[in-house]
């Protein structure tokens, strides 16, 4: 026993230090484990509090202080202070004291106030009651105490205390059903399930009984994924190890709801739970305007030295005759004779800038941040943005950015939820080239008749009806819809949807509409119970099928497939997916009548899946059930493993048929587009749809004309030409164009002119942008911004996540470094929303992440319009002459102090009062600007509105003046 | 900041449990916001948009309103008589041109005679100033150099007086009172001014009272305080400035106007803003309502030249002057309000030509392209 123990300890230390490191052994209950099994190590995890707030009492004024002194300003002014104190200056130190103080105070009491919440919301949550397990008994505790390992109970409308794996519910079938509304703002219940083992305990003594170490991954922010396994020890047999998943795990902040209570074992406690390392601090944006005001401040810098220096060395011409220097009236001391030249000459020079540091002004920042911050109040009150629907209006995450939406030159959108309403509809569905329309009555109430089918073709035979019926069976089964009975929705609308009292859940939309297409269709999902999906069939015969294994859908697989087995024993595995993921794997089925129709649907906008299915034998089921579940137990790279598995699995597929559904586009979603255009902005659309389908969106919402000439930069076509030849050819007639015409800013404007619309897809995308080994990629990339550049519109589709943030970041960083826009409103699209300069989440169906990533969130696609060419360009306008009335003030505030200097015998004489050097900055010139800041409309918002060209004007009027006023503020200072 | 802060209060604290008010079926409601026309920003705004129509009369309104005020105060500040001498002495042919290198301490003192003819009359009353050139009383050195809560009065000031005053704080171990440069550099030249009728020479009054500021008279400078109202005593320990010829209780014989409220002392203490200045020195009040202050005709002006100047190239100018609501004499505002304004009209008539000729071709496009 005891080298079963040392090899145990040597296997873990020589084989796993990787293993060491990246996962956490967990003993349920801290009971532990038998002997012989494996060590018991325990390790030390923190406490389950939660500290969210920056400083401590004891710690705050010295943490605070270093915070605000890192700012360059304050630190200048610190220096300028500490000058004052230490050499005989013209003004008294309370001059540029009193400023600082002032600012520091009203920064130190705004943080600290703030850090005061922080600090109330953190007690609250730390001392929050939990129950907990102890002995087999029920013991109730405070949140903070709770530590890894501990068997927590959580009732109904409870939020999980920490991260909890889940072990028993007191539903029988050991689900729970959970909302994440605050941890990701999706509403809908989410089920999780018991682990397998472990679901049948229901009582306390029973729940405290269990033996058992759970495996996991060191905790990491992201909330969708999670691997890890559970050993559990039955008495003296070898320990049955299950796999852990993300559906096993609670999430703390997450909400339990129509479960009376579960029973969890916490895993992550504290700061080290989900939820509390995904608000580590995101990566700051800084906007353009603050940028160049750090570089105003560097030119006011430049000329205040220029100003001291020029002073200093005009002081000691000037003084050279000895009757200037010191005439009979104003001797001085003898000490002051004696100094050496050299030191007199930096004191001089110290004093000089002591005299004229006001031109660097010491409240902008203060003003600015204040300005911008209650700015952003007008964005959220708007009316306008408002929508009435989801009772939801614009949420503004950042206020860092408000001027930068009066800048936006390159707008990236997605396209589902965001140009699209993602409210789907079931169309028509097509098998074996037979296709099916569900009745559909005019003023769009739907009848619920089973023989409601119109059939364009003549009526399938023999084997297509057997085909039918397997399409329809597929539909019903293979997607992760639930059902939802609840009793609270009205029943006028539970009617119209479905004969029965149910509602369908998904994350998708699509599957939704998919499934209650179906019901018209005749075939109704009932309900998934223990493991059995059940089904009423046309002639109202349940059905009823086993799900042996989900296969779940992926954005790179871009399929799904489940396995089921029906009551006669026959094991199916049915498949949908996009066309280009299915079509490649199917071995036999009317390929090319089905492909015709999808082709033909993709055109005119709409959604296409393909279904397709094999039948498996019992032998091939239990090789794929042992791939997966190895696939599942693994820690490590358990996602590589299983899309390995999965393409192993999904293949030689029978196909079926395929679906179309359609996405309506959001309201004056092509107005916004069209707006956005005219005002000088170029939309790009980016999009996972496929190039038909977006191309018709694109179409549909006016991004692409009927007389725009579409270029196409496809997989296709550089399988024709060489990707080389393709980018030559498309930049030469682009460039032929733009060239022999004179540029035309209202790009959008001009019929005379002719519009380039340029359609490219991922894997085209991804060789332009690929390295290539004789280092001429830089020419691709140049070429294709170049051919972007000249288009008015560009389409990328079949896009993943990442790639959308890289075509951003690849605009962003193109030479003209323009301020680039992108809005989405999934979880595929924050990727592209984290790297824009501005990033736009739509508060949307598919979840909130987006809007909870973003800077700004809005309701609909169509606020934008009024975002951008409204507030953005009122932002703008307000910010920049705030920011330059500063520089202006300033200058004209200390230039005449300069001036003095020739009439005062360079002896740095102020010109002015100290009270009012000290308030000059404080008070009496930052308030009238702040609220000019904050009012200013200089076009009606109306006409704003009207005429979408201002924007871009707006853009070319103000950077110029922006860059110049410096220089004429020094005129003006003249006068 | 703050909004990135309550974004995340709102995650951390639905979690907290009913640590926020108001459940999400309330938030609903009063989440739409209010029209109200201050958060709509539909506020009443003025957006100004510069036209031939607007801006034409404007600039003919602010011709025709400077002009005038031009004119007015042209006429006004040329109605006021002044008369300037310059009495330094550096030509040779100057008769004070003898006393040029004198020193502070000469005695007795070298006088000089300046003859002068009145071409006008001085109607009202008359101010007479001493001139000062290229005198930096605007250095900062010299400005600081003075304690004014000596000059206030205060004791312990008096005989330890701030060191602000060095080098002129002590002399010969005694505190110096009143100390400073400032101080001790006062104007020492004795002005007075005679009227020659028929070679007969009538001395014309001059008034030395009522040439401070009031305040400066009756707050700012105060005799330190003490038993008895004797001077002498009360500045008992302390010694005279290095370059008077006498102590500060003994700059005038009226108790009233000696020691710290000495006008003439309180007049030089108050720091002139350009190193070319003048100070006032005397009132000539008119006597009655028939004859004018001082009479158009010959007038000498005898001069006990104290001050030196000459070492720092300065100038010393004695100055008669009336005054009138606007002040001493002053053409500069007067031209630039009629240069204003003519330049106003000017244009207004300029630009109306050009509007009248060409105006009519784009009546259109108001929008700037």
């Amino acid at each position: 026993m005891d080298c079963s123990l040392l090899r145990t300890l040597v296997s873990r230390y020589c084989a796993g230090e990787e293993n060491w490191v990246d996962s956490r052994t967990i003993y349920v209950g801290h009971r532990e484990p038998p002997p012989g099994t494996e060590a018991y190590i325990p390790q030390r995890f923190p406490d389950n509090r939660i500290v969210s707030s920056k400083y401590t009492f004891w710690n705050f004024v010295p943490k605070n202080l270093f915070e605000q002194f890192r700012r360059i300003a304050n630190f200048y002014f610190l220096i300028i202070f500490l000058v004052q104190l230490i050499i005989d200056t013209p003004t008294s130190p309370v001059t540029s004291g009193l400023p600082l103080l002032f600012v520091i105070t009203v920064t130190a009491i705004k943080q600290g106030y703030e850090d005061w919440l922080r600090h109330k919301a953190d007690n609250a949550m730390n001392q929050y009651p939990v129950h907990f397990i102890q002995h087999g008994k029920l013991v109730r505790k405070q949140s903070r105490k709770l530590r890894v390992g501990d068997i927590v109970m959580v009732k109904e409308d409870e939020t999980f205390p920490c991260d909890l794996i889940f072990l028993s519910s007191s539903r029988e079938d050991g689900t729970c059903f959970v909302t994440t509304a605050s941890l990701d703002g999706e509403s809908s219940h989410k089920t999780h399930y018991a682990v397998q083992d472990t679901k049948a305990f229901h009582n306390e003594q029973e729940i405290d009984a269990l033996h058992a170490t759970i495996e996991c991954e060191q905790p990491q922010p992201d909330l969708y994924k999670f691997v890890g396994r559970i050993n559990v020890y039955h008495d003296r047999n070898e320990p049955t190890a299950r796999p852990l998943g993300s559906e096993n795990l609670l999430l703390r902040g997450a909400t339990l709801k129509n479960t009376e209570k579960i029973f969890g074992v916490a895993i992550y406690t504290g700061m080290e739970t989900k939820m509390a390392l995904n608000y580590q601090a995101k990566s700051q944006k800084r906007s353009a305007v603050e940028k160049s005001m750090n570089v105003f401040l560097i030119v006011y810098l430049c000329i205040l030295i220029s100003k001291a220096l020029i002073n200093t060395v005009l002081k000691y011409v000037w003084q050279s005759e000895p009757f200037r220097d010191e005439p009979w009236y104003n001797q001085k001391t003898e000490p002051e004779r004696k100094r050496n030249l050299f030191l007199r000459a930096f004191t001089d020079f110290l004093a000089f800038m002591v005299l004229f540091n006001y031109i660097i002004p010491v409240s902008m920042y203060v003003t600015v941040e204040m300005q911008k911050f209650l700015g952003s109040y007008f964005l959220t009150w708007d009316e306008e943005m408002f929508d009435e629907d989801t009772g939801e209006g614009p949420l503004v995450n950042t206020s860092d950015l408000n001027e930068e939406l009066g800048q936006i030159e390159y707008v990236f959108t997605d396209k589902t939820g965001t140009l699209t309403e993602n409210n789907m509809e079931f169309v028509e569905c097509c098998i074996e080239g037979h296709v099916y329309v569900p009745h559909v009555i005019c003023n769009g109430q739907i009848l619920h008749d089973c023989t409601g089918i119109d059939m364009i073709d003549s009526s399938p035979g023999g084997s297509g009806k057997e085909r039918e019926e397997l399409f329809f069976r597929a539909l019903c089964l293979c997607h992760t819809v639930q059902v939802k009975d609840d009793d609270s929705v009205d029943g006028l609308k539970k009617s119209q949807l479905s004969r029965r009292s149910c509602i369908y859940i998904s994350s998708s939309p699509d599957e939704v509409a998919l499934v209650e297409g179906i019901q018209r269709l005749g075939y109704t999902y009932l309900r998934l119970k223990d493991n059995f999906m059940e089904i009423v069939n046309r002639e109202n015969n349940i059905e009823k099928f086993e799900l042996l294994e989900v296969l779940s859908f992926d954005s790179v697989r871009r399929r799904m497939s489940v396995i089921v087995r029906s009551s006669t024993g026959h094991i199916f595995l049915f498949c949908k997916g996009a066309d280009s993921s299915i079509f490649p794997r199917v071995k036999e089925g009317k390929i090319d009548q089905i492909r015709s129709r999808v082709e033909r649907n993709a055109v005119e906008g709409l959604r296409t899946l393909c279904v397709a299915y094999k039948e498996l034998t019992a032998e091939e089921y239990s090789k794929v059930q042992k791939l997966l579940q190895n696939a599942k137990l693994a820690l490590q790279d358990r996602e590589k493993k299983l899309a390995e598995v999965y393409e192993k699995i999904e293949r030689d597929f029978i196909l079926l048929g395929a679906t179309a559904v359609e996405d309506r586009l959001q309201e004056k979603a092509a107005d916004t587009i069209e707006a956005l255009q005219k005002a000088g902005i170029k939309v790009w659309v980016l999009t996972g749809d496929k190039m038909e389908t977006a191309a018709a969106t694109c179409y549909a919402c006016k991004l692409f004309r009927r007389n725009t000439q579409i270029l196409e930069l496809t997989t296709k076509k550089i399988e024709e030409q060489s990707l080389h030849d393709v980018l030559f050819d498309l930049s030469k007639t682009v460039l032929r164009h733009s060239g022999s015409l004179t540029r035309d800013t209202f790009s959008g404007l001009s019929t005379d002119m002719q519009d380039y619309g340029l359609i490219i897809d991922g894997a085209a995308l991804s060789l332009i942008m690929k390295p290539r080994q004789d280092g001429s990629s830089g020419n691709y990339r140049e070429l294709f911004l170049e051919i972007c550049r000249n288009c008015s519109a560009v389409l990328c589709c079949r896009m993943a996540p990442l790639q959308k943030a890289q075509i951003v970041k690849l605009i962003k960083l193109s030479k003209e470094h323009p301020i680039t826009l992108a809005i989405g409103d999934g979880a595929n699209d924050v990727s592209m929303i984290l790297e824009a300069h501005v990033g736009i989440g739509i508060i949307g169906k598919e979840g909130r992440q987006a809007a909870r990533n973003s800077d700004y969130a809005i309701p609909k696609f169509k606020h934008l319009k009024k975002m951008l060419l409204v507030h953005g360009h009122f932002y703008y306008v307000r910010i920049s002459e705030l920011v330059q009335y500063f520089f202006y003030k300033n200058v004209c505030f200390i230039f005449p102090q300069f001036l003095y200097q020739f009439f005062c015998g360079f002896s740095q004489q102020t010109l002015y009062d100290t009270a009012y050097l000290t308030l000059y900055n404080i008070s009496f010139t930052s308030l009238p600007i702040l609220f000019y800041g904050l009012m200013e409309q200089h076009v009606s918002a109306d006409t704003l509105k009207r005429e979408p060209s201002l924007y871009s004007l707006l853009y070319t009027e103000m950077l110029p003046r922006m860059l110049c006023c410096a220089g004429v503020h020094l005129f003006i200072g003249h006068s | 900041m703050a909004v990135n802060y309550s974004a995340k209060e709102e995650a951390d604290g639905h979690p907290a449990g009913g640590a926020m008010p108001g459940g999400a079926g309330g938030a609903v409601k009063t989440r739409k916001p209010d029209n109200t026309a201050f958060k709509q920003q539909r506020l009443p705004a003025w957006q100004p948009i510069l036209t031939a129509g607007t801006v034409l009369p404007a600039f003919f309104i602010i011709g025709l309103i400077f002009i005038p005020i031009g004119i007015g105060i042209f006429v006004t500040s040329n109605n006021i008589r002044e008369y300037e001498i310059d009495y330094t002495g550096t030509e040779p042919s100057s008769p004070c041109n003898k006393c040029l290198n004198v020193s502070w301490d000469s005695t007795p003192p070298c006088t000089c005679t300046i003859n002068f003819t009145l071409e006008h009359s001085f109607e009202s009353n008359v101010f007479m100033y001493y001139g000062l050139s290229n005198f930096y009383q605007n250095h900062r050195r010299y400005v600081k150099s003075r304690d004014d809560s000596q000059l206030n009065g205060d004791n312990s000031s008096l005989l330890n007086p701030s060191k602000e005053c060095e080098p002129y704080r002590t002399n010969e171990d005694k505190p110096i009172a009143p100390c400073g440069a400032i101080a001790n550099s006062m104007f020492n030249d004795t002005l007075e001014l005679y009227r020659i009728d028929n070679d007969t020479r009538t001395p014309i009054t001059l008034i030395k009272k009522g040439i401070a500021w009031w305040t400066d008279k009756n707050v700012k400078f105060r005799n330190p305080t003490g038993d008895g109202n004797n001077l002498t005593a009360l500045f008992q320990g302390t010694t005279k400035p290095v370059n008077w010829p006498k102590p500060v209780y003994m700059l005038d014989s009226e108790p009233d106007n000696n020691g710290f409220i000495n006008e003439d002392f309180i007049v030089w203490m108050r720091t002139a803003a350009l190193p070319t200045f003048r100070k006032l020195y005397r009132l000539i009040e008119r006597k009655n309502n028939l004859q004018p202050t001082l009479q158009a005709g010959k007038y000498s002006l005898d001069i006990a030249y104290n001050y030196p100047v000459h070492s720092f190239d300065g100038r010393k100018r004695m100055i008669l002057s009336t005054i009138s609501w606007m002040g001493g004499k002053n053409p500069f505002l007067g031209i630039a309000y009629i240069t204003v304004g003519s330049i106003c009209f000017f244009l207004g008539v300029v630009l109306l030509i050009i509007h009248h000729k060409y105006g009519n071709r784009n009546t259109s496009a108001d929008i700037p392209n």
